[in-house]
């Protein structure tokens, strides 16, 4: 029996080792590879109008060198902060409170619940599309409106105060109903017995959500926090449509910035530099995530 | 949380009890506009106050057809089925392979995997862009394919991985008892268990590579060109076309719209690449 069984345990060895192997070899290839590219890329002043500049390794550290005194990069990463964090916080807010008032609201709308994900599942080139269309004074409803009660609003996507305001907006648009897909799952996995026995001890609506729903939602509010954190930095479609960048480099975030410097520039050794920085913050970020949404997930 | 306090807030209030459709409709208000738009005959479409009602023309999409919208259509339909198969064969093994096994590392498989998925695009498009060009592979599909590989294939070992968990392995046993192989086992008494989460996890692989816009702009150009590229090369001539543009847009989001609320199960796991368990 014990022969036999080794044998299982062989086979079953093989098979494990045949199946992950074309997948793992894979995405050496298309992830691996590329990685390690990129990283010696950023030690080359590579750029495409000089062919022979991307194999030069005379000057290794000298892109990430010129990182600290650019300005236009560092302002980026402000940038880049400010538009994290103000989308971030909007979005968790907004998803957090659409997620209570369908999870309090009466039961005949819950099947509408799956109509506010359909901003998130757009693809984000149909957001941008969408919010350009609101956002031209030519053609935008809200500007007519505001024509025909002789108010001129300022064309917000060119103006300095409101551009990157303009980005906030669209952005919590498309991404507050991923806060509140999660919300209002972790709400409905809340047992009634908590919010009930709290009542009865005289507790109000108010100091309910403070001590019970806030707590037993907090984790699914953080993992919430860093997944749309790391995504941040991502953004591109709606920085390219409404305002690619500007104006002047107001809502260039980092991620823009290296685009621009690789392929309007042609600096592709410095872009992989700018890039590699970004590529830091969302290994440290995500390691993070993955931390928390293992303790979160063991909680419940 | 419906208690007195709501009830007697939806008697003072009567709209409270509409606030949720209410707020919905609000939220989709652009959404609503864009559509709308797509349907307006061509001189309606500045008109202000808009009207709710018009006769509705297929002008605009019959205008998508000429302007080789079609091509471009194709092509986001090829490269996006075709990196979902490519993906869904490379990745189910590994994903039944990864379910079970017992030994270590499984952590940092995780985090590599999840950081395939969270990299921002920018990170591959660059070496991609330069061996792509020594390759001749820029403006091809098939250097498509292959870029969208780097989000696909982590995203189907991810995803499937607890379907694979689920197929309980005293199943497996019995049939290897019997004599079968490992990949008969595999083919003829895993697979058929798990398939309602290949299917979820097909569509999301596809939803994916559809709404790709970032990779689809650098590494093509015109014969490999995506139908989210093309709509936005509708605004790059004098006096935008509004309403080609309403209806491209209309087009790249329906398969997404149809789908998305086929899998929505999935989304959250899909999203955050299996971290969270939706």
């Amino acid at each position: 029996m014990s022969a036999r069984g080794a044998s299982y345990e062989a086979q079953r060895r093989r098979f494990v080792r045949l199946a992950m192997a074309p997948s793992l070899l894979f995405l050496l290839l298309v992830a691996g590879l590329p990685t390690v590219f990129l990283l010696v890329t950023s030690l080359t002043p590579g750029a495409l109008v000089n062919p022979g500049s991307l194999g030069d390794f005379s000057e290794p550290l000298r892109n990430y060198r010129l990182l600290g005194s650019d300005e236009r990069f560092v302002g980026s990463l402000g940038v880049q902060a400010r538009l994290s964090v103000y989308t971030v916080v909007l979005q968790v807010l907004l998803g957090t409170g659409l997620a209570l008032l369908v999870h309090s609201g009466q039961e005949r709308w819950q099947s509408l619940r799956h109509l506010f994900v359909i901003p998130m599942v757009l693809p984000p080139i149909v957001v941008a599309v969408i919010w350009k269309l609101i956002y031209t004074p030519d053609i935008s409803p809200i500007y007519q409106a505001a024509r025909m009660l002789g108010v001129t609003l300022p064309a917000l996507t060119t103006h300095v105060d409101f551009a990157l305001w303009s980005i906030v907006i669209a952005d919590t648009w498309e991404w507050a109903p991923f806060t509140f897909l999660m919300v209002l799952a972790a709400l409905q996995t809340l047992p009634a017995e908590y919010v009930e026995a709290a009542r009865m001890d005289g507790a109000d609506a108010w100091r309910v959500f403070g001590h019970i729903v806030l707590p037993y939602i907090a984790p699914v509010l953080l993992v919430c926090t860093l997944f749309r954190l790391i995504d941040s930095i991502k953004a591109f479609p709606l920085i390219f449509l409404l305002t690619g960048g500007g104006p002047g480099s107001v809502t260039e975030v980092t991620n823009y910035y290296a685009y621009l410097v690789a392929f309007n520039f042609g600096e592709l050794g410095y872009s992989s530099a700018i890039t590699v920085v970004l590529l830091a913050a969302t290994v440290l970020i995500s390691w993070g995530a993955m931390r928390v949404s293992r303790h979160a997930g063991g909680a419940e | 949380m419906s208690s007195n306090r709501m009830r007697s807030l939806r008697r003072r209030w009567p709209l409270a009890r509409w606030a949720v459709p209410l707020v919905l409709f609000a939220m989709l208000l652009p959404f609503l506009w864009l559509l709308q738009m797509s349907f307006k005959p061509t001189p309606l479409i500045l008109e202000f106050p808009p009207r709710v009602f018009f006769m509705p023309t297929l002008e605009h999409y019959v205008g998508l057809w000429q302007a080789g919208f079609p091509e471009s259509f194709l092509n986001s339909l090829v490269t996006s089925i075709v990196s979902t198969l490519l993906a869904l064969v490379l990745g189910i093994p590994a994903a039944y392979a990864l379910s079970r096994w017992t030994g270590r590392g499984r952590f940092g498989l995780g985090l590599g995997i999840l950081l395939t998925r969270m990299a921002p695009p920018i990170a591959f498009t660059i070496p991609f862009f330069l061996a792509y060009r020594y390759l001749g592979l820029l403006d091809t599909r098939t250097g498509l394919i292959l870029i969208y590989m780097t989000f696909n294939l982590p995203l189907v070992i991810w995803m499937m991985q607890p379907f694979f968990d689920a197929v309980p392995a005293s199943l497996e046993e019995a049939a290897l008892m019997d004599g079968a192989g490992y990949a008969t086992v595999f083919m003829e008494i895993v697979m058929p268990v798990a398939a309602a989460g290949i299917a979820a996890t097909a569509i999301l692989c596809f939803l994916y590579a559809w709404n790709d816009f970032f990779f689809a702009l650098i590494l093509t150009r015109t014969d490999a060109r995506t139908a989210p590229v093309a709509v936005v090369n509708f605004m790059n001539y004098e006096g935008w076309e509004w309403g080609k543009i309403a209806a491209g847009g209309s087009l790249v989001m329906a398969p997404v719209l149809v789908f998305s609320m086929l899998v929505r199960r999935y989304l959250v796991s899909g999203l955050t690449a299996g971290a969270v368990k939706g």
